[in-house]
């Protein structure tokens, strides 16, 4: 066991402290303040090193320039040129952070692939919608009156059903307590209207229309590809957790991770992700200013549970009685 | 940029060199450094309306990043080896309460850095321009980690001489 604190100090920052030494080294700091100053030294010249040997790095050629064996990590060019770079982005990131332009810090980008594997899951998930707000049509486009068709039905209090392979039940409220039902088996998709026959296409897009995101990007019945999306067309950033030091709570403990739209792309103008920390499972998805036909809704999934609906539950037969007339289109 | 956004910027860029050595010192590599660094200076930023301004602002980041270190901690898992809080908390105010003559000295570290040669200036390359650990840098070198990192503690101890030395020769800042 080491018990020269100049040693226990220098092999600490080098990441070679026994679960013996690391005891000392927290019986040594709290026996002193001095000894906490002493730390507090030693972590300034170790911090100054990287920087002053950074900054030579970039000036003079470098190690890994040179016809050495080096390890497979220095094996790359140029590397310390990349983390000098990296460390300048870093600044730059801090700095465009305070200027309020948006750019993905690499935690944000981290912290959005855990999610996006987060969701590989075989279990189906059930959404409940709700539209917070819609605004007035950017475009003023005139209803499509059409005698033989009911008025289409909101999307606000709407339940979403989602399996793997795009299937997706999605269940619209109606007057009187009706329902409005589409969905798709990833072989044909459906609708079942509360009256009339039930129709079915083999056009998987056939009535997936009714669902905002799926021409932008962010298909509803597909949240993966709406979050890979994120990672190229958006500025991601995760906003900070303040209430994470009760252990019990911590179980549910969730995080906002928020995206901004960049110039020149489509979709929603923001998307807002709450999401367990512990696990990476989304709680729900908010999306502000999406892009709905004519008008531009802030549409907000909240997942309610997530478990197996059974081997049927994506058929329309398992949406309507015997007794209806099945059209086929 | 508006009034508010300029003063957070201002006490920030005066306090982050000390926050970014604490992070530092608490995760114990500086690519993980860097993604802390930022994730406290994002909180800083957005937490800035509840700054008060009657409390000095390098305890109130400091505090900041004591949290994202937490975090980051469990994120990735470490259990072992990582400093109790009350430690943590003892050494971000060691941290706060270093003096700025001690930083002022540090100055003086390239000058002393241009006097390392060969193997001593190999280390210091690979340990801190490449950010390799003693156990990565003795398979490049065909030694020992146990050598390497004896070498490293030799090179620092070499290395604040070296600035103490010109610190009371030359005064406190070069």
């Amino acid at each position: 066991m080491t018990s020269n604190p100049s040693e226990l100090l220098s092999r600490y920052f080098d990441d070679l402290l026994s679960e013996d030494e690391h005891h000392d080294l927290q019986v040594w700091l709290r026996s002193s303040t001095d000894h906490a100053w002493e730390f507090a030294r030693f972590a300034l010249l170790h911090d100054r090193l990287r920087g002053e040997q950074l900054a030579i790095s970039l000036l003079q050629p470098t190690l890994a320039d040179q016809p050495r064996a080096l390890p497979v990590a220095l094996g790359r060019p140029r590397r310390s040129m990349v983390i000098s770079v990296g460390v300048v982005m870093a600044l730059v990131a801090v700095l465009m952070v305070l200027l309020e332009i948006g750019k993905t810090p690499v935690a944000a980008a981290t912290e959005l692939k855990r999610l996006i594997a987060a969701q590989q899951t075989e279990l189906d998930r059930t959404y409940r919608i709700a539209v917070e707000d819609v605004p007035a049509p950017q475009r003023k486009r005139q209803p499509v009156v059409d005698g033989n068709r009911p008025p289409k039905p909101t999307l606000d209090g709407a339940i979403l059903h989602v399996r793997k392979g795009n299937q997706f039940v999605l269940i619209r409220p109606m007057a009187g307590g009706r329902q409005f039902v589409t969905g798709s088996n990833g072989r044909t998709s459906w609708a079942v209207r509360p009256d009339g026959p039930v129709r079915v296409s083999t056009d998987l897009t056939r009535f997936n229309r009714d669902l905002p995101g799926h021409e932008h990007e962010f298909p509803l019945i597909q949240i993966e590809r709406g979050l890979a999306h994120l990672q190229d067309a958006y500025d991601i950033q995760l906003l900070p957790i303040e209430n994470s030091d009760d252990t019990a709570a911590e179980v549910s403990t969730t995080r906002l991770l928020v995206a901004v739209k960049k110039p020149g792309h489509r979709g929603p103008q923001r998307v807002e992700i709450t999401y367990a920390v512990r696990t990476g499972q989304i709680r729900q998805l908010r999306f502000i200013e999406m892009p709905y036909g004519p008008e531009h809704l802030t549409v907000r999934l909240t997942q309610e549970e997530e478990r197996p609906l059974g081997p049927a539950f994506f058929d329309h037969q398992s949406h309507h009685g015997l007794d209806r007339v099945v059209e086929e289109e | 940029m508006d009034e508010r956004t300029r003063q957070a910027t201002r006490l920030w860029t005066l306090a982050q060199p000390v926050v970014s050595v604490f992070v530092v010192s608490a995760v114990r590599d500086f690519a993980a450094r860097d993604d802390v660094l930022q994730e406290t200076a994002i909180a800083v930023m957005e937490s800035f309306d509840r700054y008060d301004p009657q409390r000095p602002f390098v305890a109130w980041a400091m505090g900041i990043a004591q949290n994202q270190v937490r975090l980051y901690l469990r994120r990735i898992q470490r259990d072992r080896l990582v400093f109790d809080d009350d430690v943590l908390l003892q050494l971000a105010v060691a941290f706060e309460e270093t003096s700025p003559e001690q930083s002022q000295s540090l100055g003086f570290l390239r000058g002393c850095l241009d006097q390392l040669e060969g193997r001593a200036r190999e280390l210091c390359e690979l340990r801190y321009g490449h950010d390799l650990k003693p156990a990565a840098i003795a398979e490049s070198l065909r030694m020992t980690a146990n050598t390497v990192a004896k070498a490293l503690q030799r090179i620092r101890d070499q290395l604040r001489a070296c600035i103490e030395r010109k610190a009371a020769v030359e005064g406190g800042a070069p």
